[in-house]
């Protein structure tokens, strides 16, 4: 058992060291689907979540609800309905979007919207209520005084938008039935990995996983330099 | 020029029910009373930023408001930011030099590159008040405005408060829980109890001939 880790581990630093070429084409899609995923998700999510934050009607309880209950979006029947809707017979076929990068990030942005609206309508709410009566006072308009109140929860988004990467890069189910998991055009890190284990390869199925974190964490120390650099700009 | 008749109330409980409160411009009023006696709620209803039932009468357009609340907030950016917040020709000169005078007057120039949220609770409502003398207003309403400041900052603030008044001449509403204060800067005073006017009247009635018992009680326990 401890040998397949340390030989999944050794051959991680391995693959990285040796430049496979096979690798790096897997990390670039993968990179590619969770950027761009992650972007749009915040791009729609953010506007989405802001706009439910500040707003008050009746009804906004529900909404919250809804929004919070599609943060639980199940990824495999998500990548069933897209499955559905962009297949040949499907509403939206004539596109021939099916296995494609492209379908795969829309995949992950039906996910990942919810995700990121509800975790601004979190931060910027509160936020809100303890600007409002200020901002109101100081006789801003309410477009005004949303955008200030995403500004005064520009830490958390970045946290968001870090949240929404990890989910998309990590991310499986969907993307394989979506992207079909093609050698040279979809295949990413996770169904990379799913397929390893498929068959019998723990080892390097392991290896895959562990660069796959290394990524992520490449990412969290960029994200955390850039938090701690707008913190020292801010004053 | 504003003439105030509103009811609040929340659930069962009537929070606020006052009738035909007059304020004019070149006159600071002072509102007193104790704690939950809808001070605060009178403030954010003429403010604009609660909701009463009832009118707010103007003579004319509505006037330029301006409005501290009892929880002054200091936006996430610069002192000087947040001083040309809202204002639409802040690239002016003009308007950046104000911005300076404001802040250097109020003791706050040194720190005018840093982010407001690491200022102090006085220095915040330093900073709340200085943003709101940017604008020449017709109708100020002040919640408190110097409750967490020290003696030096209140001497201040009041002296620009003043200052501020002769060059505008708007009325200035003033919620405040000292009397000292009420004394120093207002014409007339609104003495509020359980959301009612228990008595109002000129500063020298007030305080030289209360009428109102609860009013007496009030004005010797808090000086």
């Amino acid at each position: 058992m401890w040998s397949n880790v340390t030989a999944a581990f050794e051959k991680a630093f391995a693959l990285m060291g040796e430049g496979n070429t096979l690798l790096n084409e897997i990390v670039a899609t993968t990179m590619e689907m969770s950027v761009q995923s992650s972007l749009y998700a915040m791009l729609i999510g953010v506007p989405i979540g802001a706009l439910v934050g500040v707003a008050r009607f009746p009804g906004r309880r529900i909404v919250v609800l809804i929004m919070r209950t599609l943060m639980g979006l199940p990824a495999v029947a998500v990548g069933i309905l897209v499955y559905l809707l962009f297949s040949g017979t499907g509403p939206f076929g004539k596109l021939g979007l099916m296995y494609s990068v492209e379908l795969m990030v829309i995949a992950q942005v039906i996910l990942i919207t919810p995700v990121v609206a509800g975790f601004t309508e979190t931060a910027v709410a509160p936020a809100y209520d303890a600007m409002r009566d200020t901002a109101a006072g100081m006789g801003l308009n309410k477009a005004k005084i949303a955008l200030l109140a995403v500004n005064e929860t520009k830490y958390q988004l970045v946290a968001t938008y870090l949240f929404a990467f990890s989910r998309s890069i990590a991310e499986v189910g969907a993307v394989q039935i979506v992207g079909g998991n093609i050698l040279h055009k979809t295949r990413v890190m996770t169904t990379a990995i799913a397929l390893n284990y498929n068959m019998g390869q723990f080892s390097l199925a392991l290896a895959l996983g562990i660069i796959l974190m290394l990524i992520v964490l490449g990412l969290n120390v960029i994200a955390s330099a850039l938090q701690a650099g707008l913190k020292k700009r801010n004053g | 020029m504003v003439e105030v008749s509103v009811t609040k109330k929340y659930g069962e409980r009537t929070v606020l029910d006052v009738d035909k409160l007059r304020f004019e411009r070149g006159k600071v009023y002072a509102v007193m009373g104790s704690n939950g006696s809808g001070k605060s709620t009178f403030a954010g209803i003429l403010a604009g930023v609660l909701k009463g039932d009832g009118e707010i009468i103007y003579d004319g357009k509505k006037p330029e408001t301006g409005y501290m609340p009892q929880k002054s907030f200091a936006f996430d950016m610069s002192l000087t930011a947040n001083m040309l917040l809202g204002q639409p020709l802040r690239g002016r000169k003009a308007i950046r030099d104000k911005a300076r005078r404001l802040l250097a007057d109020f003791g706050l120039g040194e720190m005018s590159k840093k982010n407001a949220k690491k200022l102090s609770g006085g220095e915040t409502q330093k900073l709340a008040l200085a943003r709101l003398m940017m604008e020449e207003h017709e109708l100020l309403i002040l919640d408190e405005p110097t409750a967490a400041m020290d003696v030096n900052a209140v001497e201040k603030a009041e002296k620009f408060l003043k200052d501020y008044f002769v060059r505008s001449r708007p009325a200035i509403v003033i919620v405040t829980h000292s009397p000292a204060q009420a004394r120093r800067l207002a014409d007339e005073v609104i003495f509020l109890d359980e959301g009612r006017v228990e008595e109002k009247g000129s500063v020298a009635e007030a305080f030289g001939n209360p009428r109102s018992d609860k009013l007496k009680k009030f004005l010797s326990v808090n000086g």
